[in-house]
């Protein structure tokens, strides 16, 4: 049932990240609507793929890795939704959606292992809170990139003077800004919350904040990106192309982090 | 019956051609009531425009009667008919069906997607529908066309880009800005390009307006025609640094704004962006200031390039707006041939609905302590045997319609039950 669940939601989200990515070429009106339907869809069948998990393992939908990545995935495409409605950037699929299908891939093909070591290495309700917060951090920084990347593609349009696919397709400058800014101002507080929490479970579950463990180190040098990106726009006026510049490096760290939780031996393990 | 369009337009007949064809709107009416009383066509719409002179009519002859038409229109202008004939293109039914759409849609105007024709082609019809000169078919297939117009306007971004050099400035301020709206713009030197550049751009809610320029009384000139400061030439860094947009249209043989100048009033900026839309040659803003970050920098061949783009997109999606004419011409089609055949089925219908309300009446009055139950039973007795009788008739009548042969079946139903005349 899970399964086929979580099967149903790929598939829709695939077919969401084929046609956002057909519309970004062909302004299609029913191609738009097809493009939201198939995501909403998927969310809602996502949605109940991880309540089913939630019952069946009587704890939330965070239990090992590819769980919380694929709860961030669910973050990730409710924000998407949201924002393409709040901004009026219907291109905003083409961007977000094909790394919501990578990263479920790599979510689902990951073992299901992990539960029973996690059950039994975290007693306590606080690292829920701490799984959870990275999450929606981690989920606010794909659109945080996203909004980057758009950024970017528009900037040098405008630069280079020849209008084409993403002069047309894409907003202002200034929205695209504003996205960038915004969802860095709301990822960072989750992320930093959930690693402070991660460190004060450390400390009580091993003694020691600072053994070496892949996943947490690289997140720590992600959240240094993040937070100088912060500070930088807060205090000297950071903004527009370096500003995203720092994004993309900001999330290439989070990617690496995630894929050394996958791939690398540690106390994250899949 | 057959409907046709016969007609000359901007790639079948030269201007000089055109511009002797047109007709006037007192001359307008006049022509399409003369093709009406010739009895040639029973319905008739006139377009003329400067791009085409077309004539949309619903004829029993159709060859007959475009050679009247044209007969007339050749008198009415003073042309001779043997000049005209070559350049004159005909379409019958379903293509006649295809051309309203297209024009109606702007597809073929001499600049696709420009606005204008919907609402010369809407006047055209007004014009004959107040000489009477609609009948059922004109009015469905023109209905028709406004709205399948109106369909490619939204569904396509057939109309979307600019395609004249100061709407592609205001666009572009459109991606640099997150909306126009309070947007300061300054202009410097005061030319008739920088104008109608700074209109557009307060018609899309920009202002306050700044005018710079050399001379001090054209700059005060031009402030009053737009509403806005004029600011001495001294100024002009000060200036900068409180505005949005700057259009530049001197005539100095040297750059007027540095990069110098530009860099130093980015620094105060703290990330607005500044965009020059420099529309003088020699160009006015120095090329390097482009380089500079959050400066956008457009020359007037930048912005004839975006023009250029943005055919190109009009064009793309014309190619859209065509597939979508295709499927409303199919559509269409079959439902015209039922409009030849409706005013029959309708007048049908009420005669022999008249009759049985009358003959109704008279029965009951003849039994006036009838029960409910008795005049219920009368009432569906009438009517079941009117719809009985109906149901052949009309199912003949719409048969002939799609089988192209309304004309005599219509002409057949209408003597046979005296419709069309007082009873």
């Amino acid at each position: 049932m899970l399964g086929v669940l979580s099967n149903i939601a790929l598939i829709l989200y695939a077919s969401a990240t084929s046609l956002a990515l057909a519309y970004l070429v062909q302004r299609e009106e029913i191609v738009h609507r097809l493009t939201s339907l198939a995501t909403l869809a998927g969310w809602i069948a996502h949605s109940i793929a991880l309540i089913t998990l939630a019952v069946e393992t009587g704890r939330p939908p965070l239990g090992s890795l590819s769980q919380a990545v694929s709860t961030a995935i669910w973050v990730v495409v409710l924000l998407e939704m949201l924002v393409e409605r709040q901004y009026r950037i219907p291109a905003l699929g083409a961007f977000v959606l094909p790394i919501v299908v990578v990263l479920s891939l790599k979510a689902s093909a990951a073992r299901p292992a992990g539960l029973e070591q996690l059950g039994a290495a975290f007693p306590g309700a606080w690292v829920w809170v701490h799984i959870a917060l990275a999450m929606v951090g981690i989920a606010a920084f794909v659109l945080n990139f996203a909004g980057a990347l758009m950024y970017l593609l528009q900037e040098r349009q405008l630069k280079a003077k020849r209008p084409g696919t993403f002069y047309y397709r894409l907003p202002d400058l200034q929205t695209l800004d504003r996205l960038t800014y915004r969802t860095l101002a709301l990822g960072f507080p989750f992320l930093t919350t959930g690693l402070i929490l991660g460190a004060v479970w450390a400390r009580t579950a091993w003694g020691s904040v600072l053994t070496f463990d892949p996943l947490a180190s690289l997140s720590s040098l992600a959240w240094g990106i993040y937070a100088a990106t912060l500070a930088g726009r807060a205090l000297v006026g950071l903004h527009g192309r370096r500003a995203a510049y720092f994004a993309l490096f900001g999330f290439t760290m989070l990617v690496l982090t995630l894929g050394a939780g996958f791939f690398l031996p540690g106390r994250h393990g899949s | 019956m057959a409907l046709f369009v016969a007609g000359v337009n901007h790639r079948t007949a030269p201007v000089a051609l055109r511009e002797q064809l047109a007709v006037e709107e007192d001359k307008l009416r006049e022509l399409v009531r003369d093709v009406q009383a010739t009895g040639a066509a029973r319905e008739a719409v006139v377009i003329s425009t400067c791009n085409r002179v077309e004539v949309y009519a619903v004829a029993d002859a159709p060859g007959e009667a475009r050679a009247t038409v044209f007969r007339r229109l050749c008198q009415h202008r003073g042309i001779d008919p043997a000049t005209l004939e070559p350049h004159v293109y005909t379409h019958l039914d379903e293509e006649a069906i295809r051309h309203a759409f297209r024009v109606a849609s702007s597809l073929d105007s001499m600049m696709i997607g420009e606005p204008q024709i919907l609402g010369q082609v809407k006047d055209a019809f007004a014009l004959a529908q107040a000489c009477e000169a609609v009948g059922p078919t004109l009015h469905t297939l023109f209905s028709q066309a406004f709205a399948v117009a109106k369909k490619v306007r939204t569904e396509t971004d057939i109309a979307r880009h600019a395609v004249s050099v100061s709407f592609a400035a205001v666009e572009l301020a459109r991606k640099i800005f997150a909306g126009l709206t309070g947007r300061a713009v300054l202009l410097v030197g005061a030319g008739k390009m920088s104008e109608l550049a700074a209109k557009h751009l307060v018609d899309q809610g920009a202002f306050p307006i700044y005018v710079v320029n050399r001379t001090w009384s054209r700059a005060q000139e031009m402030a009053r025609a737009l509403s806005g400061t004029a600011v001495p030439f001294e100024e002009l860094d000060v200036a900068l640094g409180s505005v949005d947009i700057v259009v530049t249209s001197t005539g100095a043989p040297e750059p007027v704004i540095r990069r110098e100048l530009v860099h130093r009033v980015m620094l105060g900026r703290r990330g607005r962006p500044l965009f020059f839309i420099d529309i003088a040659v020699p160009r006015d803003v120095e090329e390097s200031v482009e380089s500079l970050d959050d400066v956008y920098c457009y020359d007037i061949d930048d912005l004839k390039q975006v023009v250029d783009a943005n055919l190109r997109e009009r064009a793309r999606e014309a190619q859209r707006a065509e597939t979508l004419v295709e499927r409303e011409v199919a559509k269409f089609a079959a439902r015209l041939r039922d409009v030849e055949v409706v005013p029959t089925i309708v007048s049908l219908r009420e005669r022999l609905e008249a009759i049985r309300i009358a003959e109704l009446r008279r029965a009951l009055a003849r039994v006036p302590d009838a029960s409910s139950e008795t005049r219920d039973a009368m009432e569906a007795l009438s009517s079941a045997i009117v719809n009985k009788i109906l149901h052949a008739p009309i199912t003949k009548l719409r048969e002939s319609g799609r089988a192209g042969a309304a004309r005599s079946w219509t002409a057949l139903v209408q003597e046979l039950f005296g419709l069309g005349r007082t009873p």
